[in-house]
């Protein structure tokens, strides 16, 4: 084999490197990577838009280093998503800042060339891929899979810092592309869920039942729920059961080893922790730590399935999950024939194929859950160093820096000296604002800017749950204030059965350990870190969401009522509020 | 085609069976196929397709050539006025007129004319009716009806015709209305050939009904495509108001099965298609039709042209020919004066109903037929406008 001696050939740029292209020129005109416009704070001409609060995904604040990663997500990978894709009535989304609180709102396509030009490349782009979904989502899930293999384990104690660094560069690249599989993904399998549930609609059926009829299948969230459920089952049989429900979950480990049958429940929960540990509570998030860091909400929902009184059945629920399921889908196809009943099949076919539903919660372990902890473990690492080196007092202050700042700093060499004491002294100021919006966070608005009518992206519908009844209420307005006793509240009807309790108004998961069993959990909004408390309330009431949310799809599956995008909920009902829940019928009442 | 080859040039009605349709056009293959099955229709006799194929001499076809080959379309561009092109149908209708005179100022081969002459002469002694016999020249295409879209109209028919030699130009005529600017427009747009293919004519000749009424029976609703109703248009003399669109018709709706009617509605009536008198059925006139639109007497105008008996007959004869057909009909119908149901009931012709079966999707369109999560995102969700 012939290996060239000579240098690899170089073609000069200098010549072309100046300050200005045309005059007047700024760096800032073409700069932006973006598809239609990063995230940054609110300005005047946002007013005229609408703007909605995502506490589904971010309950709490966006650190400096987490603005970069929530470009990548909401802004970025949706905005290429939607291009990629070809949606055609919207161009993805777009965030704003209240603070540190993250708002999202939506790009309409509105010229009606755009709209057909779209058109037609987006049944060109998404046909090929439903028609073989399984094969075109093993080859992304095992990119993913790949990159978390190489990233796992990596050694970044025994790096150089040139290594180091070049990690850390990896580990943001790698998130962006998460994020840009993330929502080519969604958008396809959206289009086939919306499809379905138009045909529905169109048959005489109604389209709030169809992720009904999409529930049941196994997640990676359903196997860690039911491996918290069997390590509950070992705690009890181990007589180590006291240890995981007394206590703060940060005192449990060592409360359990302190028991005769502790160190082996322990070592089955370290081996649980290995195999589903990779994951955080939130999005995008750098500063919060997987469960392998801190397991304390594993701890927690173990400790859940052990409180409550009458003992929860996990495989008898998701069995009874699964039989409705089937009997709402015989009922369906009783009550329709003919061509209906083909096309009935047809679409029910496709939707378990390329299951939307289902996806909705798997994909989560695979990227909104995990695919920032490499950039998290990388600039800890880096912090560490840092912090030894006195330029930083601790390692999370790394958080509290931009990435473009981090990257300007670290690409330009100068890694002593007066830049990184500049960014150092900046550090306690940012911590102080972050810990000031974090008190501010429960009492932001749902929406801000120009509540519309109506909006035209059925991804904000069905999954943050903009309906037209949300949006009225809103315009209303909640009045502030408790609900009279009496109060009708309506939302949307997300899980059948009915139930009446006491009201626990949690606004961020982080007090998610507050809920007691046999309490109605009122809240913004749940994510899967929220599961958990699933297996011991009597009924979830939720500000938003759609029939495709978190709420609506896990409370159907725990077989517990459940109303979402009440608009109102947890400014109308107090902690305490004896409340009856109707989840066929939509609506919520407070009764004391 | 040989003189030799005459006797099988003109047939007569009573010899023509639905398999005969690649020789005289379905058209006439179906009105024979009717004749045979013992249905009431107009005696006649048919041309073939083959015993017209090449008729014209050659310097007419030479001349034709010239026409239609000139890069500016050679004489029509002559003609037009000093300046820029003619518009595109300008140009058309120029070179149809051209084409039209050329073709209509051609004899029949002797050979051919004599055969014709011959079938004519057997008809007006069956019909008994002699010199006054006067009949409808209809042309007969062949593969008419058969492609998705219809041909129907694009070939002229002539009522009222008489005598052998009128009957020969009105089959040139028939054939050179395949030249007209509305069946050039409509071979270029559908994908047709050169004006100047052949045309796989054939043509009818058929006893005129002296009717008192007639119009068209409609297997479906025209306008729904509801199958389980069938419907009737009709006025007072000949059909030609009727199938011209030049009246509003009077209007049945008819329950399929019960035969009960549903709907009656008497239309504005005020004109009705008549023979013209001898002169123009002797093809005196430059429309060269024998039939005149004159206005309907007052006393006619209000009077449904129909009994409900008549209607709900024609219905049940439409439904039995949409049953041999295996495929929604139109039926053309004629009901003679001074007889009685059923014997005053003609059959014209009947051809499959192209609106709902084959040029249009039904209601349910064939996207809707199956599940296309594309479509449906498109049509549904985005509500993208023309998906």
């Amino acid at each position: 084999m012939a290996v060239s001696a000579d240098p690899p050939r170089v073609f000069p740029v200098d010549d072309f490197v100046r300050e200005e292209l045309y005059p007047g020129y700024r760096q800032a005109f073409g700069s932006q990577p973006f598809v239609a416009g990063p995230v940054r704070p609110f300005s005047p001409a946002d007013n005229e838009r609408y703007w909605l609060r995502d506490s589904l995904h971010f309950s709490e604040g966006m650190v400096p280093a987490s603005i970069a990663t929530l470009d990548d997500a909401q802004t970025w990978g949706a905005q290429l998503g939607a291009e990629i894709v070809g949606v055609p009535p919207t161009r993805g989304s777009v965030n704003r800042l209240a603070g540190t609180h993250v708002y999202i709102g939506t790009i309409d396509v509105d010229t009606p060339w755009q709209v057909q030009a779209r058109a037609a490349r987006f049944g060109q782009y998404v046909s090929p891929i439903l028609a073989d979904f399984d094969a075109y989502w093993s080859m992304r899930a095992a990119e993913l899979i790949a990159a978390y293999e190489h990233f796992d384990h990596l050694d970044l104690a025994a790096m150089s810092p040139g290594e180091l660094w070049t990690a850390l560069k990896d580990a943001y690249a790698f998130h962006r592309r998460a994020w840009f599989i993330h929502f080519e993904v969604m958008y396809v399998l959206t289009a086939n869920y919306l499809a379905f549930y138009a045909l529905a609609e169109e048959i005489g059926l109604s389209g709030s039942q169809v992720s009904a009829f999409l529930s049941g299948r196994e997640t990676f969230y359903s196997r860690t729920d039911e491996e918290l459920w069997r390590l509950a089952g070992l705690a009890r049989s181990l007589g180590v059961d006291s240890a995981l429900t007394h206590g703060a979950p940060s005192e449990m480990r060592s409360q359990a080893l302190a028991l005769p049958g502790g160190s082996s429940w322990v070592a089955e929960f370290d081996s649980f922790l290995a195999a589903y540990g990779q994951r955080t509570e939130e999005t995008c998030r750098i500063d919060t730590p997987s469960w392998i860091e801190d397991p304390s909400p594993a701890l927690y929902s173990i400790g859940a399935f052990l409180t409550k009184p009458a003992g929860f059945d996990f495989h008898a629920a998701r069995a009874a999950a699964v039989a409705e399921r089937d009997a709402q889908i015989d009922q369906a196809r009783r009550s329709v024939s003919g061509s209906d009943l083909t096309r009935f099949n047809e679409a029910l076919a496709s939707n378990q194929a390329a299951n939307f539903a289902w996806w909705n919660e798997e994909h989560n372990y695979l990227i909104d859950r995990r695919a920032a902890i490499p950039v998290r473990r990388a600039a800890l690492e880096l912090g560490a160093r840092l912090t030894d080196d006195g330029r930083i007092a601790r390692p999370d202050d790394m958080f509290y820096l931009f990435k473009p700042e981090l990257f300007e700093v670290m690409e330009s060499g100068e890694r002593t000296g007066g830049h990184w004491a500049e960014l150092a002294a900046m550090i306690p100021d940012r911590r102080a604002y972050f810990e000031h919006w974090r008190e501010r966070g429960p009492s932001l608005p749902t929406m801000l800017g120009t509540i519309p009518d109506t909006v035209p992206d059925p991804i904000m519908i069905e999954v943050f749950g903009l309906s037209g009844h949300f949006l009225e209420t809103l315009r209303g307005g909640p009045g502030g204030g408790s609900a009279a006793a009496g109060a009708e509240i309506r939302g949307f009807p997300a899980a059948k059965g009915v139930a009446e309790g006491v009201a626990r108004v949690i606004t961020t998961v982080a007090d998610l350990h507050t809920v007691q069993p046999g309490e109605v959990l009122v809240c913004g909004g749940t994510t899967t870190e929220w599961t958990p408390a699933f297996g011991i309330i009597l009924a979830c009431v939720c500000d938003t969401g759609g029939s495709l949310t978190h709420a609506a799809i896990v409370s159907r599956e725990y077989g517990i009522p459940c109303v979402v995008g009440t608009a109102v909920a947890t400014t109308m009902i107090k902690t305490g509020d004896r409340v009856r829940v109707d989840g066929r019928a939509g609506t919520v009442q407070v009764l004391a | 085609m040989s003189p030799a080859a005459a006797a099988d040039a003109v047939l007569d009605l009573a010899a023509i069976r639905a398999s005969d349709a690649p020789r005289v056009g379905p058209k006439m293959a179906r009105l024979g196929q009717l004749a045979s099955a013992g249905w009431r229709v107009p005696d006649g006799y048919a041309v073939t397709a083959a015993a017209l194929e090449g008729w014209l001499p050659t310097a007419a076809l030479a001349e034709l050539h010239r026409l239609f080959s000139a890069p500016t379309a050679g004489a029509a561009a002559a003609a037009a006025p000093a300046g820029p092109e003619l518009a595109g149908h300008q140009r058309l209708t120029q070179l149809s007129e051209q084409a039209r005179r050329l073709i209509e100022g051609q004899s029949l081969p002797s050979w051919l004319a004599d055969a014709v002459a011959d079938a004519h002469a057997r008809l007006a002694a069956r019909t008994g009716r002699g010199a006054l016999l006067r009949v409808a020249v209809r042309s007969s295409a062949v593969g008419e009806d058969g492609r998705g879209a219809s041909f129907a109209g694009q070939y002229e028919t002539y009522l009222g015709v008489s005598g052998a030699d009128a009957v020969l130009r009105h089959i040139a005529k028939c054939w050179a209305s395949g030249y007209s600017a509305h069946a050039l427009d409509y071979r270029r747009r559908f994908g047709g050939s050169s004006p100047l293919r052949a045309h796989d004519l054939a043509v009818g000749v058929l006893e005129l009904v002296d009717a008192r009424s007639a119009g068209v029976a409609f297997t479906l609703d025209p306008v729904t495509g509801d199958r389980g109703r069938l419907v009737v248009e009709a006025n007072w003399g000949l059909g030609e108001s009727v199938v011209s669109g030049q009246v509003t018709p009077d209007y049945w709706t008819v329950e399929r099965g019960t035969g009960r009617i549903l709907e009656r509605r008497v239309g504005a009536k005020l004109v009705w298609s008549v023979l013209a008198g001898s002169g123009a059925a002797d093809d005196g006139e430059a429309g060269g039709r024998g039939t005149v639109l004159a206005p309907l007497p007052a006393e006619l105008t209000q009077a449904p042209c129909l009994s409900d008996d008549e209607v709900r007959y024609l219905c049940r004869r439409a439904a039995e020919i949409e049953e041999a057909e295996g495929a929604p009909q139109d039926v053309e119908w004629a009901i003679a004066r001074d007889l009685e149901i059923p014997d005053s009931v003609y059959f014209l012709q009947h051809r499959p109903e192209t609106t709902w079966t084959t040029t249009t999707p039904a209601p349910a369109a064939p996207s809707a037929k199956s599940f296309d999560p594309v479509q449906y995102a498109l049509r549904n969700v985005f509500k993208v406008p023309g998906s």
